[in-house]
C-alpha cells in the first residue's frame, strides 16, 4: 500500500507540485478564514475580535432578527428568478447567435457589455430607469400615459423585482458568453449527422448540444450562484434595503454588521449559516460534478 | 448556426426566412433592452445639469456639451484632491496585468492539473475553494489585513495583486477545470504514451485548446479586478488607489447636488477598459477553435 | 583650488543645505475624513489651509462614505500604517478602539486649553473616556431642526410657522388642501429615524428622549406617552409623497428649495443646499429647532481621532492638528461652511448664520442639551431601533407591535 502510494505520487509529482500553491490558498486563505469566522461566531465580538465564548447566543440574536428573516425569504426569491431569468436567457442568446447571424460580434457586445459595469452601476442606472420621478413612468406620463404605473423600486411588493431586473441585466452576457465557448467547442460533424437524420435543430440542442455542454452550465450556474450569495453592493446603489427592510439581503445585512453596528459576532454567525446553507445545497452538486468521476487520466 | 453554414447556395425556404427573421427579432428586441441603460448614461453626459433638471432621462441634448466628460477626468474632485479619474487609471492598470495574468495562470494549471491527472485529495481542496467562495469578502478582509502587517506587505501592489490572485482562484479554476472536463481525453492519453511530461502537454496540447475559455476568463478577471473597490481600498495602499475609489467618492458624495451628468461621464470612462477588453476580444471569439485544435 | 577641495566644499555646502531642508520639512499629516461634498470639502479645507500655514503639510485622504472610509481607518491601525488623524464618531466603536489600545490621548493639548471649561458638558462627555480625551470634536450638528418653506407656507395660507405639535399637524392639512407636498421625506432608514427621531422629541419631550433612548426604561417605552409617539409618527405617512422611498436628503431638500414642499426634517446641514440655491434664512426658508417650549437640543457632531504612534513627529503633528481644529477662528469659519456650530462657547457668533445664532442660545441653557441617540446605545443597538423604525414606516405595523419590538430591541 505504502509503496503503491509512493509510486503513483511519484508518478504525477510535477502535479502535485503544480497544486501546491492552490493548496496553500485553500488551506491557510479559504480554511483558514472560514475556521476563524466559524470561531468568531461563538464570542460577543463587537468593532474587533474577541476570544471569549458566549455559545449560540449570536445564533439566537440572530434568528430573532426579523431584518434576518426578511433577507433570508428575500433571497430566496431573488435566487429563483435570477437563476431561472439568466440561465434561459443567457442560453437562448447564445444558440441565437450561433445561427450566423450577421454582425455577430455586434451583438455579442451588446449583450455581454452590462457585465463590464460594475454593480453599483448596474444598480444606480436602473434606479434612476425605473424612479418614478424621473424615469419612464415620468417619461410615459410627459408623452401623456397619465395612467401608467412602474413604480418598482418604491413598492415594497414589487421592489425585488426591480433588483431582479437589474441583476438579470447585468448577468445574462456572462451565461452567453460561456455557453457561446461551449458551443464553439462542440464537434461539427453533429451537426451533418443530425441533418442526414433529420432530427429538428431544437430537438438536437436539447437532447445532444446541451447535455454536451453540461459542465458550461454547471460552470454558470455556480458562478451565479456566487454572485447572488454575495449580493450586495446592487442592492447598496439601487434601493439600499428599502422601502423599509423590503428588499435586505444577507450579505448585506452582513457587511452592515460588520462595519456600520460594529457587530463582528453576529455577522460571522450570519456568514456561517449561509456557509452551511451553501454547503448544504452545493453539496449533492459538487459530489455528482467532482468526486464520482473524478480523475479520468491515468 | 452550423446549418447554415453547411448549406449550400440554395435558396432558403419559407420556413427558413420567417426562422431568420425570428432569429434577428428576437435578438433585436433584446438588444434595445440591454443598450437603454448604455444610452441613458451617454446622454446624460453630454446633458447640462440644467437641462438634467428637467428631468427628461430619455431625450437627447439639446446642447451636446463635452465638459462633464473632462470634468470627470481631469478636475473631478476627491476631498481636497481635484484631479479627476486620471490619476487612479494608471494605479488601476498596474493592479490589473499582474493580477489577471497570474490569477488566469494559476487557474489554467489548477484546472489541467484537476481535470487530467490524478492527484489525491486534489479534489477536496477544490470542494473548499469552491465553498469558500460563496463566503463575502469582507468576513476576509480583517484576517487578510493581520497576515500582510505580519509579512510587512500591508499597503502595496503585492498585497493587492495577492488578494486578486486567492479571491479569483475558485472562479479561474472552475472555469478552467469545467472546460478541459469537457474535451476530448483521448489526445492526454496519446500525448502519455508519447512519454510527453505534465508541462509538456499542458504547453503544446492545452493551452492551444483553451482559448475560447481564457477569453472568458479574461473577460471575468478583468472586469471583477478593474471594478474592485473595496480590496483596492483596504489593500492597495495610499499610493496604489484604483480608479474605482476615485469614482466611488465622485459618485457617492454624501451631500450637495449630485452632478449627474459628470456621474455617467466618469462611470463609462471608468469601464472604458473592460469595454475595449470586450471588444478586442470577440475577434477570437470563433467557432471551431477547439475542434480545429482537435483536428489539426 | 584643487578638484579635490572643490569636492569637499560642494559636498558640505550640499550638505548644509539639506541639512536645513531636512530642519525645515513640514510636519506631514494625513488626514483619513468622509467629506467629499462640496460644502464638506470647503469645510475642510479651512483645517488644511490652516494646517499647512502653521508650517504643516496636509495629506488629504478622503473616502466616500462613513462607514468604507472608518474602516480603512481601522484597517490602516491594525495593518500597522496608521494615518495621522481619522475622522470619526463617539459612538460605541470609539470606546472599543480605545479599550484595544489604539489610539494617542491627546490630553496634553485639552489640558493646555481648558477643555473642561469650554466644552459643553455632553460634548465633553462624549469624547472623554476614563478620564481622559482621545478625540478632539469639531462641530456640533442638530439632527432634528424643521425646514420649512417659506412660499409653499404662504400658498397654502399659513400665516406664521407652527409653534407647537398642533400647529404643525394644522399647517400640514392645509399644505394638503392646497396641493402641495406637506412633509418631504426621504425614504432611507436614517431618514426615517431621523423623522422619528424628531416626533420623540417634540412630542414626548427630553425627559422622554432619556429615559427610553438613554435608561432604555422598560416603564417609560410603554408609557402612553411613547404611544403617543409612535401613533403621531403613523399619523404622519399620509403627509408625504409617494416618490419618497429611497430618496436622498439633498434631493429632498430641494422640494422644498423649489417650493414643491412644506416641511423637511432634517440636521442644520440642510443650509448648506438652500445656500447654493441662493436661498436666504427668512425670506425663502426657515428653520424650527422644535415644537416645544422645552424641546431638548439633540447634540450630534464629528470628531477625529488620533491613531496610536511613538513617532514623535507625528505625535506633534497629531497635537499641532488638534489645535488648530479646534481654535476659535477656525472654528467659526469652518462651521459656517460645514452648516454646524462651533464646539466652544467662547466664539464670536456675530458672523453666524440666524438658525446657528438661534441654535447657540438654545444650546447655552444645559437643560435642553441631549445627547444623539447614537451615543446612548451601541451601534448594534441602535441598528435595531432603526429597523424598528422603518419597517414601522412602511409596513402596515400596529402600535403594540412597535412598542413591543422597541422594548425588546432596547434590552439589548
Amino acid at each position: 500500500m505504502g509503496a503503491e502510494l509512493t509510486r503513483h505520487v511519484k508518478r504525477n509529482l510535477v502535479a502535485y507540485i503544480a497544486l501546491l500553491p492552490m493548496a496553500v490558498v485553500v488551506i491557510f486563505a479559504y480554511l483558514g478564514t472560514m475556521a476563524w469566522s466559524v470561531r468568531l461566531s461563538f464570542s460577543s465580538s463587537k468593532l474587533l475580535p474577541r476570544n471569549d465564548f458566549v455559545g449560540i447566543a449570536q445564533y439566537l440574536t440572530l434568528f430573532d432578527t426579523p431584518r434576518w428573516l426578511t433577507s433570508l425569504g428575500n433571497l430566496v426569491i431573488i435566487a429563483f428568478f435570477f437563476l431561472l431569468i439568466c440561465f434561459v436567457l443567457g442560453t437562448l442568446l447564445a444558440i441565437f447567435i450561433d445561427q450566423n447571424v450577421r454582425a455577430e460580434s455586434l451583438f455579442r457586445t451588446v449583450f455581454l457589455y452590462p457585465y463590464a459595469m460594475s454593480f453599483v452601476v448596474a444598480g444606480l442606472i436602473w434606479q434612476w430607469i425605473l424612479n418614478p420621478d424621473l424615469g419612464i413612468q415620468h417619461t410615459m406620463h410627459g408623452l401623456g400615459f397619465s395612467g401608467f404605473v412602474l413604480d418598482w423600486v418604491v413598492n415594497s411588493k414589487m421592489v425585488l423585482y426591480a433588483i431582479i431586473l437589474a441583476t438579470v441585466w447585468h448577468g445574462s452576457g456572462l451565461v452567453m458568453a460561456l455557453i457561446l465557448a461551449g458551443l464553439r467547442g462542440v464537434d461539427t460533424e453533429i451537426w451533418r449527422a443530425t441533418r442526414i437524420d433529420g432530427i429538428p435543430t431544437w430537438r438536437v440542442y436539447l437532447s445532444i448540444v446541451l447535455p454536451m455542454l453540461r459542465p458550461m452550465i454547471i460552470t454558470s450556474l455556480v458562478l451565479l450562484s456566487i454572485s447572488i450569495v454575495k449580493m450586495y453592493d446592487v442592492v447598496v446603489a439601487m434601493t439600499n434595503g428599502g422601502p423599509g427592510t423590503a428588499s435586505e439581503v444577507p450579505a448585506k445585512f452582513i457587511m452592515d454588521n460588520l462595519f456600520e453596528r460594529a457587530n463582528i459576532g453576529l455577522a460571522t454567525a450570519a456568514s456561517t449559516v449561509m456557509l452551511v446553507t451553501v454547503l448544504l445545497v452545493m453539496a449533492p452538486v459538487i459530489y455528482s460534478q467532482y468526486f464520482r468521476k473524478s480523475g479520468r487520466a491515468s | 448556426m452550423p446549418q447554415a453554414k453547411s448549406a449550400t447556395k440554395r435558396p432558403l425556404t419559407y420556413q427558413e426566412v420567417w426562422g431568420r427573421v425570428g432569429i434577428y427579432a428576437f435578438l433585436g428586441v433584446l438588444a434595445l433592452f440591454f443598450l437603454l441603460p448604455l444610452y441613458v448614461m451617454l446622454v446624460t453626459s453630454f446633458k447640462s445639469m440644467d437641462e438634467i433638471r428637467l428631468g427628461l432621462i430619455f431625450s437627447l441634448p439639446q446642447q451636446f456639451s463635452i465638459d462633464a466628460w473632462i470634468k470627470a477626468w481631469t478636475s473631478a474632485c476627491t476631498g481636497l484632491e481635484c484631479t479627476g479619474l486620471r490619476v487612479g487609471f494608471g494605479n488601476s492598470v498596474k493592479i490589473l496585468v499582474p493580477s489577471v495574468i497570474f490569477s488566469i495562470l494559476l487557474g489554467a494549471i489548477n484546472g489541467y492539473a484537476l481535470s487530467f491527472w490524478k492527484v489525491k485529495g486534489a479534489n477536496v481542496l477544490f470542494a473548499c475553494l469552491l465553498l469558500g467562495s460563496f463566503v463575502p469578502y469582507q468576513v476576509f478582509i480583517y484576517p487578510l489585513v493581520r497576515f500582510y502587517a505580519q509579512t510587512g506587505i500591508y499597503g502595496s501592489l503585492s498585497a493587492i495583486v495577492l488578494t486578486h490572485i486567492i479571491f479569483g482562484m475558485p472562479v479561474m479554476t472552475l472555469l478552467f477545470r469545467n472546460y478541459y472536463s469537457g474535451l476530448p481525453v483521448e489526445l492526454f492519453k496519446a500525448a502519455r504514451i508519447d512519454g510527453a511530461g505534465f508541462w509538456r502537454i499542458f504547453i503544446s496540447i492545452i493551452l492551444p485548446m483553451s482559448v475560447p475559455i481564457a477569453i472568458v476568463a479574461v473577460i471575468m478577471q478583468v472586469t471583477a479586478i478593474w471594478n474592485d473597490f473595496l480590496l483596492g481600498l483596504v489593500f492597495a495602499g495610499r499610493e496604489n488607489l484604483p480608479m474605482t475609489v476615485q469614482l466611488n467618492n465622485i459618485v457617492n458624495t454624501t451631500t450637495g447636488e449630485r452632478a449627474y451628468n459628470v456621474n455617467m461621464a466618469a462611470t463609462v470612462l471608468t469601464s472604458l477598459v473592460p469595454l475595449t477588453v470586450y471588444l478586442v476580444s470577440g475577434r477570437w471569439f470563433v467557432r471551431g477553435i477547439a475542434s480545429g485544435a482537435v483536428k489539426g | 583650488m584643487g578638484m579635490k577641495h572643490m569636492v569637499a566644499v560642494s559636498a558640505i555646502a550640499l550638505a548644509a543645505v539639506t541639512g536645513v531642508a531636512k530642519a525645515e520639512e513640514p510636519l506631514k499629516a494625513e488626514v483619513i475624513h468622509w467629506w467629499t461634498s462640496g460644502g464638506e470639502s470647503a469645510a475642510i479645507k479651512v483645517f488644511a489651509d490652516a494646517f499647512n500655514a502653521a508650517g504643516g503639510q496636509w495629506v488629504d485622504n478622503a473616502v466616500a462614505g462613513g462607514s468604507a472610509a472608518r474602516s480603512a481607518a481601522i484597517n490602516r491601525i491594525v495593518g500597522g500604517d496608521p494615518s495621522t488623524a481619522a475622522l470619526f464618531n463617539t459612538s460605541r466603536q470609539y470606546h472599543e478602539i480605545i479599550g484595544e489600545g489604539l489610539l494617542n490621548d491627546i490630553d496634553a493639548v485639552a489640558a493646555k486649553n481648558n477643555w473642561d471649561k469650554v466644552l459643553p458638558e455632553p460634548i465633553a462627555k462624549a469624547v472623554k473616556v476614563d478620564g481622559k480625551y482621545y478625540a478632539a470634536p469639531v462641530n456640533i450638528h442638530m439632527p432634528l431642526w424643521i425646514w420649512y418653506s417659506v412660499a409653499a407656507l404662504n400658498k397654502a395660507g399659513i400665516e406664521k410657522p407652527p409653534e407647537t405639535i398642533e400647529q404643525f399637524f394644522a399647517a400640514l392639512d392645509k399644505l394638503k388642501a392646497a396641493g402641495i407636498t406637506p412633509l418631504a421625506l426621504g425614504g432611507q432608514r436614517w431618514q426615517e429615524n431621523s423623522l422619528f427621531s424628531a416626533v420623540l422629541t417634540n412630542v414626548g419631550g427630553g425627559k422622554l428622549w432619556k429615559s427610553v433612548y438613554g435608561d432604555k426604561d422598560e416603564a417609560a417605552i410603554r408609557s402612553p406617552e411613547f404611544r403617543k409617539v409612535v401613533e403621531t409618527f403613523v399619523s404622519l405617512k399620509p403627509y408625504v409623497d409617494q416618490a419618497s422611498p429611497g430618496r436622498n436628503w439633498n434631493d429632498t431638500t430641494a422640494l422644498l428649495i423649489k417650493d414643491q414642499a412644506g416641511f423637511q426634517v432634517m440636521g442644520d446641514w440642510a443650509k448648506g443646499e438652500f445656500k447654493q440655491a441662493k436661498k436666504e434664512i427668512g425670506k425663502d426658508y426657515g428653520c424650527i429647532p422644535g415644537l416645544r417650549a422645552d424641546s431638548p437640543y439633540v447634540l450630534g457632531g464629528d470628531v477625529f481621532v488620533f491613531p496610536k504612534t511613538d513617532n514623535a513627529e507625528q505625535i506633534k503633528a497629531q497635537h499641532l492638528l488638534v489645535e488648530i481644529m479646534t481654535s476659535p477662528e477656525v472654528q467659526v469659519k469652518f462651521n459656517n461652511l460645514k452648516g454646524s456650530i462651533p464646539i466652544r462657547s467662547d466664539v464670536d457668533v456675530s458672523s453666524l448664520d440666524a438658525c446657528a445664532q438661534l441654535g447657540m442660545k438654545i444650546m447655552s441653557d444645559p437643560a435642553r442639551q441631549a445627547p444623539d441617540a447614537s451615543q446612548m446605545m451601541e451601534e448594534s443597538m441602535y441598528g435595531s431601533v432603526q429597523d424598528i423604525v422603518t419597517e414601522l414606516w412602511n409596513t402596515p405595523m400596529t402600535v403594540d407591535q412597535a412598542i413591543d419590538r422597541f422594548d425588546k430591541a432596547l434590552k439589548g
